[in-house]
């Protein structure tokens, strides 16, 4: 699968940022421009809803307006904050609903259905495209399978413990474990 | 910090399962609200952050509804931007007695918190844990807010750049406090530009509303005489929030 057309490095995130902590309506529109297709894609991956996803992208976009003086380009990369503040508000939406919403059998079904089928893509993308990842993409194809499962299907999918157990048929304890020693092990590999 | 001897690899690895989202809604909460005081709990999920980012590329790009940016822009529109602090002029001495720029804030400190408040708010990714006490610290001249403290309890406090300022050089930016009824003003630490600062609370009679905060030009090592010397630059009064 090709990489979006728009994937460019050139774009200047801290700039837009900084623009934004500027009251400047044009720099949040550049960054609109640039990011909110790959946004949106991300978001919805976790909260599997169109309208929830542009729901929070929204939410992200506003966020960013008023936070964005806080951005602190010392601490980490712009973009990553960008991208950071959508997962955020997407991972408290799936959390939040799992509290609080019991989803009915049903639609329970058609989301695991369709949540399976796009895991499966993700683990072909995710080796197709091992080369985009540069280090990460090779810490991750030394990790076991199973751990480096989990960590996809909760990184992109936004699946809980238990959500990953069930996908792989595994006792909760043990996609405990996984997630981990993976993380333990990705650490030290990208140390 | 307020969870003693915590090991580095428990703190790498909460922040890693934040970041990958593995947390369930409480414990994420839990984590989002020790963010903002907690540096190396900040620092490790920073570095979680942008070590996973490259994963993002792996979710398809989607495109947006045409709605979406007009839905956008409508909500900037109904809540304005805090207005940027400014490096503020120099003011004039005698500051500290003018008992008419003390009341004259405190009114425009209240309106100011309530406006915070609202935008405090809706910043957080999760709700945070109410802070007893707000201050909104304004420059003296224009009123534009420059810092918020936020007080969850009375034993420490932090301090939240909205911005960066400029300090000259050879010179520092000094935190102060005065309750009613003390003395004089108490030095709370050197601050630096745009970035927090958590103060305990230990040696000071606990927080009360109305108490005065501010930051001044100092001396690049703070005031030699335990008091301010310099010009004011921002300036507030707490308020009990609900």
């Amino acid at each position: 699968m090709p990489m979006a057309p728009d994937d460019d490095t050139s774009f200047d995130y801290n700039a837009a940022l900084a623009g934004c902590a500027r009251g400047d309506r044009g720099a949040l529109r550049s960054l609109y421009d640039q990011e909110s297709r790959r946004l949106l894609g991300v978001a919805l991956r976790i909260v599997r809803q169109r309208q929830l996803a542009e729901d929070v992208v929204q939410e992200a976009f506003m966020n960013i307006w008023t936070r964005a003086a806080s951005f602190d380009a010392l601490r980490g990369s712009g973009r990553g904050w960008v991208y950071s503040v959508v997962r955020n508000l997407a991972l408290n939406a799936v959390r939040d609903a799992a509290r609080e919403v019991p989803v009915e059998e049903d639609v329970m079904e058609a989301l695991d259905a369709q949540a399976s089928a796009q895991a499966h893509q993700a683990m072909a993308d995710a080796f197709e495209l091992q080369a985009s990842l540069g280090r990460l993409g090779d810490c991750l194809a030394r990790l076991d399978p199973a751990r480096r499962n989990c960590i996809l299907y909760a990184y992109l999918d936004g699946c809980s413990h238990s959500e990953i157990a069930q996908r792989l048929d595994s006792p909760l304890g043990t996609v405990k474990a996984w997630i981990k020693r993976g993380l333990g092990a990705l650490r030290e590999c990208m140390a | 910090m307020n969870t003693p001897l915590q090991e580095p690899d428990d703190l790498r690895q909460l922040a890693g399962e934040y970041v990958l989202g593995t947390l369930s809604a409480a414990r994420r909460r839990e984590v989002a609200q020790r963010l903002p005081g907690d540096a190396a709990l900040r620092a490790a999920v920073h570095e979680w952050e942008d070590r996973l980012l490259p994963l993002t590329a792996l979710a398809d790009p989607v495109e947006p509804s045409a709605q979406l940016w007009q839905r956008i822009e409508g909500g900037l529109a109904a809540a304005p931007a805090v207005a940027p602090p400014r490096r503020r002029p120099v003011s004039g001495g005698g500051w500290w007695n003018s008992l008419g720029l003390w009341r004259g804030l405190a009114g425009t400190g209240f309106a100011a918190a309530a406006l915070l408040a609202a935008v405090l708010v809706t910043r957080q990714d999760t709700a945070p844990a109410v802070p007893r006490f707000m201050v909104v610290l304004v420059a003296p001249q224009d009123k534009a807010p420059g810092w918020v403290i936020q007080a969850s309890d009375s034993r420490q406090l932090r301090l939240i750049p909205l911005g960066t300022v400029e300090v000259p050089q050879e010179k520092s930016l000094q935190f102060w406090t005065k309750g009613d009824g003390w003395s004089g003003p108490v030095s709370l630490g050197l601050v630096k530009p745009g970035q927090p600062l958590q103060v305990p609370l230990d040696k000071l009679p606990p927080l009360q509303p109305n108490q005065l905060f501010e930051l001044t030009l100092e001396p690049l090592a703070g005031s030699p005489i335990g008091r301010p010397t310099g010009p004011i630059q921002f300036i507030g009064r707490a308020v009990k929030v609900l």
